[in-house]
């Protein structure tokens, strides 16, 4: 579904991706582990291009997403490009089969629960706004929050927002989610909710790639788990192996001082 | 001279007082118009510049914003107020208080971009991530996530910015339009006493300054309120 080949990413002339390739196939849960500045949430972040590739290639359902002029649907590079290849997607359009879950959960705080949730799909004409209200009840229910609907974010506790942030993201019916730390933020009683809304998530089938710490939930629920550090993927394997049988001394360490 | 005389002579007297009411609603219409002129010249140049700022994207339409912003916040309004009317206009027969309206406007929408520009700044780029994220492009994100809230954060600071136009306004004598200011000048220059004329002129000021500021307070409660809940 995702294919990643020799991605590389500069900030501003640091390396902090250096040649990654990776193949995430649908319906895989794949958990990336490492130590911080290691890059595993520049890798997540490049994969819907939040941040824009220094190097290489992403493959989106086999179509390049990477190097070309994408960045905005509006611009004359993408429009020249478009009249070369009519079946093309922009940005945009690829970010909405794409759900993202932020670690500061970064709900918008002007709006409602609810308008959180309709806001997107109701603005690019996905559904119409007595569907979309549908479909955010429907949402809520399932993240366990449905009388939270008129509330302001302001309003919920750390776990609270994250599960409406977990929710607003499915209200595009994605592909693929992508999870960047989403417990890091969150007090200890809290990251339990979350994990525990993931989980779900994964036995019904989404195809997750996950950013965390959270060692527990990369036994449990992973299908595949990547240690990565300094800008590359030293090791992968299953869960059970991963734990187990640590291969790389990098690896070992880093195992030995967060388990 | 006693002071009821004097009231008789500067205000009663061949309708005097007509000077300052009519000069009172010069001044607000050239307000109202310019404010409305600056608030759409300056959200149209602070989305330029924030934009440039956080994306790279309008590198030349920004450089043109900040030369606009360097060239009016570093020169007296009067002054650009002169030139509009006497070089840029010289040849055109136009209404003065168009002339006004254009330059006060175009003075405001230089304060207004940077308020509205540090209101956007300020919006964490979170918030940007979240939108994108979800497939809106920049223009949407823009209207629907950041624009609302930055715009509520700085609504006080451009209420202000209006009270200050309201004041600046008394320059526009210098190309001879009667607003408030110039309408006591005139009385002065009819009965030849200051005091009086200049006074009233400065209390009607005052008093609609000293309302607004209330207004502005009231709204800023309001918005407090908002916040807590």
């Amino acid at each position: 579904m995702i294919v990643v080949k020799n991605l590389t990413k500069d900030f501003k002339g640091t390396p902090v991706l250096k040649g990654i390739d990776e193949h995430i196939q649908k319906g895989e849960k794949v958990v990336i582990i490492g130590p911080s500045g290691s890059g595993k949430s520049t890798f997540l972040r490049c994969l819907n291009l939040m941040e824009t590739p220094t190097g290489g290639e992403i493959y989106f359902d086999g179509e390049k997403i990477s190097g070309l002029p994408y960045y905005e649907n509006h611009s004359f590079a993408f429009r020249r490009f478009r009249r070369q290849h009519p079946s093309a997607h922009d940005i945009n359009q690829l970010r909405m089969r794409m759900g993202m879950v932020f670690q500061h959960f970064n709900l918008f705080p002007h709006l409602t629960i609810q308008n959180n949730i309709t806001l997107a799909p109701v603005k690019l004409k996905l559904m119409s706004e007595e569907e979309a209200n549908l479909k955010a009840r429907e949402l809520l229910e399932r993240v366990g929050l449905p009388d939270k609907a008129d509330a302001y974010p302001s309003q919920l506790s750390g776990g609270q927002k994250q599960r409406v942030a977990i929710a607003r993201a499915l209200a595009m019916n994605p592909e693929v989610m992508l999870f960047d730390e989403p417990t890091s933020a969150l007090d200890p009683e809290m990251v339990g909710e979350v994990l525990q809304l993931m989980k779900q998530l994964a036995d019904d089938g989404m195809t997750m790639v996950v950013v965390t710490h959270e060692m527990g939930f990369a036994k449990e629920v992973a299908s595949r788990v990547l240690f990565m550090a300094d800008g590359v993927i030293v090791e992968q394997n299953t869960p059970d192996e991963f734990f187990a049988h640590p291969n790389s001394p990098r690896l070992q360490e880093f195992l030995s001082k967060v388990l | 001279m006693n002071f009821i005389e004097s009231f008789r002579q500067n205000f009663i007297e061949a309708d005097r007082w007509k000077y300052l009411a009519d000069g009172l609603g010069t001044t607000l219409l050239i307000t109202l118009l310019a404010v409305t002129i600056g608030m759409l010249l300056g959200f149209f140049v602070a989305v330029i510049r924030a934009t440039y700022l956080r994306t790279g994207r309008f590198r030349i339409a920004d450089w043109f914003c900040r030369l606009y912003l360097t060239v009016i916040r570093g020169t007296p309004v009067v002054v650009q107020l002169l030139i509009i009317y006497f070089v840029i206009f010289a040849s055109v027969p136009i209404s003065k208080t168009f002339v006004a309206v254009i330059a006060f406007g175009i003075n405001s929408g230089a304060y207004v971009a940077e308020i509205v520009r540090g209101g956007i700044m300020a919006i964490d780029t979170g918030q940007l991530e979240a939108g994108r994220s979800l497939g809106l492009n920049y223009s949407r994100t823009m209207i629907y996530i950041i624009l609302p809230q930055a715009l509520k954060n700085v609504l006080p600071a451009l209420a202000n910015e209006a009270i200050v136009l309201l004041k600046e306004t008394s320059v526009a004598g210098y190309i001879a339009i009667a607003d408030l200011t110039k309408g006591g000048d005139i009385i002065r220059s009819q009965t030849f006493s200051a005091f009086l004329p200049l006074l009233a002129v400065a209390v009607i000021y005052l008093v609609m300054v000293v309302v607004l500021t209330k207004l502005v307070g009231l709204l800023e409660g309001r918005l407090a309120a908002n916040d807590r809940r």
